[in-house]
């Protein structure tokens, strides 16, 4: 039983975990993936308990998302070079 | 959470043990794993002369009150929770220095913000504040507590800390919410409030004289001098959010409430216990059922029930229980004049034995 449903907005993007977050009741984080997400998963799990929450969200909000966040990566990697030159 | 009452007789012997989600330090036993059983701690702090007059325990750390208006933080400090100016988690009780010229009478602990009162009404808060509720007038993050200027004026009685958001109780009666408030828990207005990050009056408390407030979750609650209970923020078990205080329950006259992420627990005058909520892992039971489980057993024993995915029943595994059962506290007690004071966080537990004579006991969520 999903422990209960959470939009999209009201989850934070974690760097370090590269994932969308939510507090979980044992004292851990609700955790999904964009791949996740472009996938169209709507289970967010806890990697310390079995609880999870059903993630509100639109599918191709993410689908998008997916291009600007390849370009994203690119861009970073294009500069490195120069920077080390 | 509850008020921090400063004893002047202080107790000199008290017992401590944790138990539950641990692997955050916030157990305090030095270790990171999860404890099933009750762990009797050695706390080098309570060796002095202060015993702690309560714990606030948060979404995975630990604020204890000393006798003496001290305050010692422990476990999860990755957003500044702790208050001892890192974003560091910590095994160990450690004193919040930038307190130290301050008597603090009441602490909350949210989900990763923390609250501190002090005698003279002053409200310092740390830790997470992406949804304003730091009450700071900005979103950012204190890793050391930061006085709220915005109560400058005033005097500050209580806070309550949630998973999101804060409730502010002022000597003068007035209840103030800031942070999240997506789903009512402010009850600052009709339409929907997202966050706002400076304090803002709750609407609909103004006549009413508050003596306490709760908050958990997207919960919030208040207890008026004359026993009634309100509530508002996320509707308990399935039920619409409130975006203003209700009147719950209006023939109970309630001493205290406390809130978990999807129940609420009542004690009446008559002293029972009373649930309001859902049903889930068996956090609850109906209604009438728990009504007949009273508040202070005569044998003075912990009574658990509901999730214990972590060991957080303390009951040597981990296993939910739907019906109330006893915790076994290792040493056992000897003086039957001991009171007992319970206080739980996200997944893990904490009591408290204290050998002085106390009526007040205490419970939270």
């Amino acid at each position: 039983m999903s422990y209960d449903d959470v939009e999209i907005e009201d989850m934070e993007w974690n760097e370090e975990l590269q994932a969308f977050t939510y507090p979980c009741p044992c004292g851990d984080l609700f955790q999904i993936t964009k791949d996740d997400l472009r996938l169209g998963e709507e289970i967010a799990r806890c990697p310390s308990c079995s609880l999870y929450i059903t993630v509100v969200y639109n599918q191709e909000d993410f689908l998008g998302d997916n291009d600007k966040s390849k370009k994203k990566n690119l861009e970073p990697a294009k500069q490195l070079p120069i920077s080390v030159a | 959470m509850e008020e921090a009452q400063r004893d002047e007789e202080e107790s000199k012997q008290q017992q401590i043990w944790s138990w539950g989600a641990g692997t955050e330090g916030q157990l305090g036993t030095g270790k990171l794993e999860d404890e099933y059983l009750p762990q009797f701690l050695h706390v080098p702090f309570l060796s002095s002369a202060e015993s702690i007059s309560t714990l606030a325990c948060g979404g995975a750390h630990v604020i204890a009150l000393t006798s003496g208006g001290r305050v010692f933080t422990w476990g999860r400090g990755t957003t500044g929770q702790l208050g001892l100016g890192e974003m560091l988690n910590s095994l160990h009780p450690k004193p919040v220095s930038s307190l130290q010229s301050y008597v603090i009478t009441h602490v909350s602990a949210g989900w990763s913000h923390s609250g501190f009162v002090s005698d003279i009404g002053l409200l310092f808060t740390c830790g997470d504040g992406s949804f304003g509720q730091l009450g700071q007038g900005d979103y950012r993050s204190q890793s050391t507590p930061v006085k709220v200027d915005y109560f400058a004026n005033n005097f500050v009685n209580q806070i309550a800390c949630g998973m999101r958001h804060s409730l502010v109780l002022l000597n003068g009666n007035q209840v103030y919410g800031f942070g999240s408030g997506k789903r009512g828990q402010l009850g600052i207005s009709r339409d929907k409030i997202k966050s706002i990050n400076l304090p803002q009056v709750t609407c609909g408390l103004e006549d009413v004289q508050i003596v306490s407030i709760s908050a958990n979750g997207d919960h919030s609650a208040a207890i008026s001098a004359d026993g009634h209970l309100y509530t508002w923020g996320r509707g308990f078990a399935g039920a619409s959010d409130a975006n203003f205080p209700q009147l719950s329950l209006s023939s109970l006259r309630c001493t205290k409430a406390a809130l978990g992420w999807n129940h609420g627990l009542l004690l009446t005058g008559d002293e029972e216990v009373l649930m309001l909520g859902g049903n889930y892992h068996g956090v609850l039971c109906d209604l009438e059922k728990m009504s007949a489980v009273k508040h202070r057993p005569v044998d003075g024993a912990i009574k658990t029930w509901g999730w214990g995915e972590h060991g957080q029943l303390g009951l040597g595994n981990t296993n939910d229980q739907t019906i109330p059962q006893t915790v076994s506290l290792s040493p056992d007690i000897q003086n039957k004049e001991a009171s007992l004071n319970v206080y739980c966080g996200s997944g893990f537990t904490f009591a408290i034995r204290s050998l002085s004579v106390n009526p007040d006991n205490i419970s939270r969520n």
